[in-house]
């Protein structure tokens, strides 16, 4: 057939798309030209998965942003909040190709979001070099708060260290000490192997098996049953998220492991996102994690239904992560009175905030440049006909040692 | 040894499911010449339909039956619509365009109609339950998976090599052209075995669900599996579907239990290997570059 026929660009097709696209190029400049300063329109920027497989964290992270900021009536210090989004997927070529957009073509004021510690890491350079601040809104990559700590990126989410940690100590006094782990095999995983391992072998137990499966398609978990079955241990820890999530937590309870070796896990794995969907084999499995749905604190009941009502869902930590997150922002806009043209003079502000947020008492750490919060011993439990985390324990505040130290 | 058994059945089980998708893959190349990169997409497609078949009739089975029959009837329109105007000559990156597109498309499209969130569906009551092997328990499901793809691949093989229209579809696979001189209606035949495959793939997403859950990305995950094995087994032929199926389904259980770190390499290897040593793969048509 002919090839050239249908490759053909005539050029009146060439002028117009040329025309088209330098217009549309021209667009973000020209706005920008009237929101600049202390007045107008303020512009932020939102960088969060919206496909693939964590697109659910990222919409309800900005769900819960943006009845935030309609709770305030989308004002703050005198400036309209203008939010703009852009889809990292989990990729961070494209985090970083997006992050450049916001910043240099949009001109934002700053950016918050990332979910994968992946993209989070792949962004630091770009912020500490273009010296723009990035508030983090879930990616706990541990390296952030530590060895790649700048003073251009703050999180209002958790580090990777702190659910693992606080599990461990628990599952040698509490469970057994003989532990296997299953994680995937990259940063995140890592993180949890040593976080574990630290505070379990401290308390008296001991490591016996790692497994490192493969990131980030698993597939089928089955291959990987048996090793845990053969392995003697008194409990499994493992992190996994998304579909991941799902297909280990079935195939643990499909292979007969579930009734035999006690699940434990960093609290994510049976968070709200994935728990209707892992259903009944989820029961009995432990997590540690800075909140619950079932939490009982008045900040999370009016969060709760405030979240049901606006989105039809019910909300999850995520959730909560982006409407703390929201509010963050809204503090320290006000104390720089909305000038956001001096980017330290806000850093400087963060680090004086705390508040009662759904997750009980919230403040940011100067150090770790990442919360203090309280952790929640959790187990799957049938609430009220659904299944939810119960809480077992509220373990007190955890924060970051800022150091490797601790695992 | 205990553990190699528990791995073989595991082996068997991915290599049955990815013969379903393959079979379908196979069969519209070897038909269309047309590399169907919405494969994936079906399957996901499927397991979604399937899923919600379940919450409405409450039934596994008739999921089973009308997750094929909605997204093979899906297929039958693309076929008639749009894939039939870019059929010969070296159209192949008009096709693969396409169909990319369409694989796209389908994606935010079920994610616009049943969301983001990760969803499983339970397999039925009857397949429910476990036997025990060794230290572990063995799930009833996924040893009925088993028997299920042996017995489709047979149906399959019977219905193209002693039926009427199974000698067309592969008088087709030959010359298409000589077969539309004898008089049959090729158009139709081609919007068949298309409205066919897709269904397979639905049958796979449907059987596939209560293992692989069903979420965002999995149709490219999938696909990507499929077009290995399709590549391994050779294009074009059940036969290839069948052991290349069977061959990947083994190396990425063996390579996930023994070798973790390298597993998604061995796969790669495999088929480089079949590659090097017979170009058009383990059972492929000689000359499929028509």
């Amino acid at each position: 057939m002919n090839r050239k026929k249908s490759l053909t660009v005539t050029r009146r097709d060439f002028l117009k798309l040329a025309g088209g696209t330098t217009a549309a190029l021209a667009m973000p400049a020209v706005l920008s030209a009237c929101g600049a300063g202390a007045s107008g329109p303020l512009r932020i920027g939102v960088l969060l998965p919206y496909s693939d497989i964590y697109a659910v964290l990222g919409e309800s992270i900005t769900d819960a942003m943006r009845m935030y900021f309609d709770e305030v009536g989308n004002e703050i210090a005198g400036r309209q909040i203008e939010i703009i989004t852009e889809d990292t997927e989990i990729s961070p070529d494209v985090g970083l190709q997006k992050a450049r957009k916001l910043v240099e073509q949009d001109e934002v004021a700053f950016v918050t979001g990332v979910v994968s510690s992946g993209v989070l890491v792949g962004l630091r350079d770009y912020f500490h070099e273009t010296q723009k601040l990035l508030i983090c809104s879930n990616a706990g990559a541990n390296e952030l708060s530590r060895g790649l700590k700048t003073p251009y990126i703050w999180r209002t989410s958790f580090t990777n260290w702190m659910a693992p940690w606080s599990i461990g100590a628990w599952a040698a006094q509490n469970v057994g000490t003989r532990a296997a782990i299953s994680i995937p095999d990259y940063a995140a995983g890592e993180n949890n192997v040593t976080g574990f391992s630290n505070s379990y072998e401290a308390a008296g137990g001991e490591v016996v098996m790692v497994q490192r499966t493969p990131f980030p398609n698993m597939g089928d978990p089955a291959p990987f049953m048996a090793e845990l079955a053969d392995s003697g241990a008194d409990l499994v820890y493992t992190f996994y998220s998304g579909g991941a999530a799902v297909t280990f937590v079935q195939a643990y309870s499909d292979f007969g492991l579930a009734g035999q070796i006690p699940l434990l896990c960093a609290g994510f794995m049976v968070e709200e996102d994935v728990l209707p969907a892992q259903g009944s084999a989820a029961l009995g499995t432990f997590s540690t994690l800075h909140w619950s749905f079932v939490l009982d604190n008045a900040e999370n009941n009016a969060f709760k239904t405030a979240f049901r009502e606006r989105t039809g869902r019910d909300a999850d930590v995520f959730a909560v992560q982006g409407y703390d997150t929201a509010r963050v922002i809204a503090e320290m806009l006000n104390e720089v009175g909305g000038d956001t043209s001096d980017t330290n003079a806000m850093i400087e502000t963060l680090a004086g905030i705390s508040f009662a947020s759904p997750r009980g008492p919230f403040a940011i750490d100067t150090n770790s440049q990442a919360p203090r919060h309280n952790m929640y011993l959790r187990e799957v439990q049938e609430v009220e006909g659904t299944l939810h985390n119960a809480i077992m324990e509220n373990m007190g505040e955890i924060v970051d040692p800022g150091n490797d130290s601790l695992g | 040894m205990e553990n190699f058994l528990i791995q073989l059945l595991n082996g068997l089980v991915a290599g049955m499911l990815l013969f379903i998708m393959a079979a379908g893959l196979s069969l519209i190349f070897g038909q269309m010449n047309v590399i169907n990169l919405s494969h994936g997409a079906f399957y996901l497609l499927g397991g979604y339909v399937g899923l919600s078949a379940v919450r409405q009739l409450g039934s596994f089975w008739l999921a089973l039956i009308v997750a094929p029959l909605v997204v093979g009837a899906i297929g039958f329109v693309i076929e008639k619509f749009l894939l039939r105007r870019l059929y010969g000559g070296q159209r192949h990156l008009e096709q693969v365009l396409l169909t990319f597109g369409l694989a796209l498309v389908a994606s935010d499209l079920i994610q616009w109609n049943w969301g983001a969130f990760v969803e499983s569906v339970a397999p039925p009551a009857l397949l429910s339950g476990q036997v025990p092997l060794y230290t572990i328990q063995f799930p009833i499901y996924r040893l009925a998976l088993i028997v299920f793809g042996l017995a489709l691949a047979l149906l399959l093989w019977l219905f193209l090599d002693r039926t009427r229209i199974g000698a067309i579809v592969r008088a087709g696979v030959t010359n298409a052209e000589m077969v539309s001189g004898l008089g049959i209606n090729v158009h139709l035949v081609f919007a068949g075995v298309f409205a066919v495959g897709t269904a397979l793939a639905a049958l796979a997403g449907v059987i596939g669900a209560p293992i692989t859950a069903l979420y965002p990305g999995l149709d490219f995950e999938i696909l990507i599996l499929t077009i290995v094995v399709v590549v391994v087994g050779g294009l074009g032929t059940l036969k290839g579907a069948f052991w290349g199926a069977l061959l990947i389904g083994m190396a990425d259980t063996f390579g996930k239990a023994y070798i973790p770190q390298f597993s998604l390499f061995l796969i790669f290897a495999v088929m480089a290997v079949v590659l090097l040593l017979r170009p058009s793969g383990l059972f492929g048509l000689e000359a499929w570059s028509r």
